[in-house]
């Protein structure tokens, strides 16, 4: 009975990526570029703020 | 990151959902559930319909537990459908059973308590025994505890006490932060959630610039309807000047 099967499968599947869904791990971050610190910037003309740039880092050598 | 068919399947109708939800918080209406098929409520169990549902949690009533109006039967029954189709298993990870819990409190909230839910009709819910374990928040690093709060955003409602709550009452400046190494990361979601528990906490920075910080979430990554549901829920949250 394929078609069994095939709901079987589908019905498993879908558990699967529901628990994965409701206990997802943390994504791997993607630091923000200049432009989107300047957006930012923009956005916070009058309040300070703590989302700053990161932290320029000494050059090697 | 490539995805099961299923699970991108999945993914496109929490955000159908979702995109429903934020109609209705800015609109102060229904939820009308348009990706949800037409068929009766036995019709849709075991599919994918109901496994978004699941995902997107007590979030799918939200509007009706922040505005006066009544949520639609059909929704209704679909969201009790789904909390008695989906029950976490006795080993799950402790944001599945409190998404679960967080569902059947919706539920209380809204219509008579479940088969079998503890607590006499009308209480506020699952007494404390009920409560799965929230200890483990305590004991997690603030990156950790903004990531598993974020997950948990369906619980940061107006006048919510559970074990959840009360953990991210005690860490109002670890949440921040979170929230602040979400946005530097570039985690939408996770810093749309944050902001959202941030609207309702007591004792945050006023130096974080929440507003703006909101803003500029939903400036990146508003397109993704389920970080736009987060950043409208504490912006409905705001104004309505709610703690928990």
């Amino acid at each position: 009975m394929p078609s069994v099967d095939k709901a079987l499968e589908d019905l498993t599947g879908v558990r699967t990526d529901l628990e994965a869904a409701l206990d997802p791990a943390e994504p791997d971050g993607v630091f923000r570029d200049s432009r989107e610190c300047a957006a930012l910037a923009l956005l916070s003309a009058d309040t300070k703020l703590l989302l700053s740039p990161p932290t320029p880092r000494p050059k090697k050598g | 990151m490539e995805q099961s068919g299923t699970s991108a399947l999945l993914q496109g109708a929490v955000q159908d959902l979702a995109s429903d939800v934020v109609s209705a918080l800015r609109g102060g209406d229904h939820v009308r559930m348009s990706g949800i098929g037409t068929g009766a409520v036995e019709e849709i169990e075991g599919s994918l319909d109901l496994a978004a549902v699941r995902v997107l949690g007590a979030d799918l009533l939200l509007p009706h537990v922040l505005f006066p109006a009544p949520p639609d039967p059909e929704a209704l029954a679909v969201f009790r459908k789904t909390v008695e189709a989906f029950p976490p298993r006795a080993d799950a990870a402790p944001t599945v059973k409190w998404s679960h819990w967080a569902m059947s409190r919706t539920l209380r909230r809204l219509d008579t308590p479940l088969t079998g839910a503890q607590g006499p009709p009308g209480a506020p819910f699952e007494d404390e025994g009920g409560e799965p374990d929230a200890s483990w928040l305590d004991e997690a690093a603030w990156q950790a505890l903004t990531h598993q709060l974020a997950v948990l955003a369906p619980l940061a409602v107006p006048g919510e006490d559970c074990g959840v709550a009360r953990a991210a009452r005690r860490r109002p400046v670890d949440v921040a932060r979170g929230f602040v190494r979400a946005v530097r990361r570039r985690d939408w979601q996770q810093a749309a959630g944050a902001g959202r528990w941030l609207t309702l906490l007591d004792g945050v920075p006023d130096a974080l610039g929440l507003e703006a910080g909101l803003d500029f979430v939903e400036l990146m990554g508003g397109n993704d309807p389920r970080v736009a549901l987060q950043v409208q829920a504490a912006r409905v949250m705001r104004t309505a000047g709610a703690l928990v």
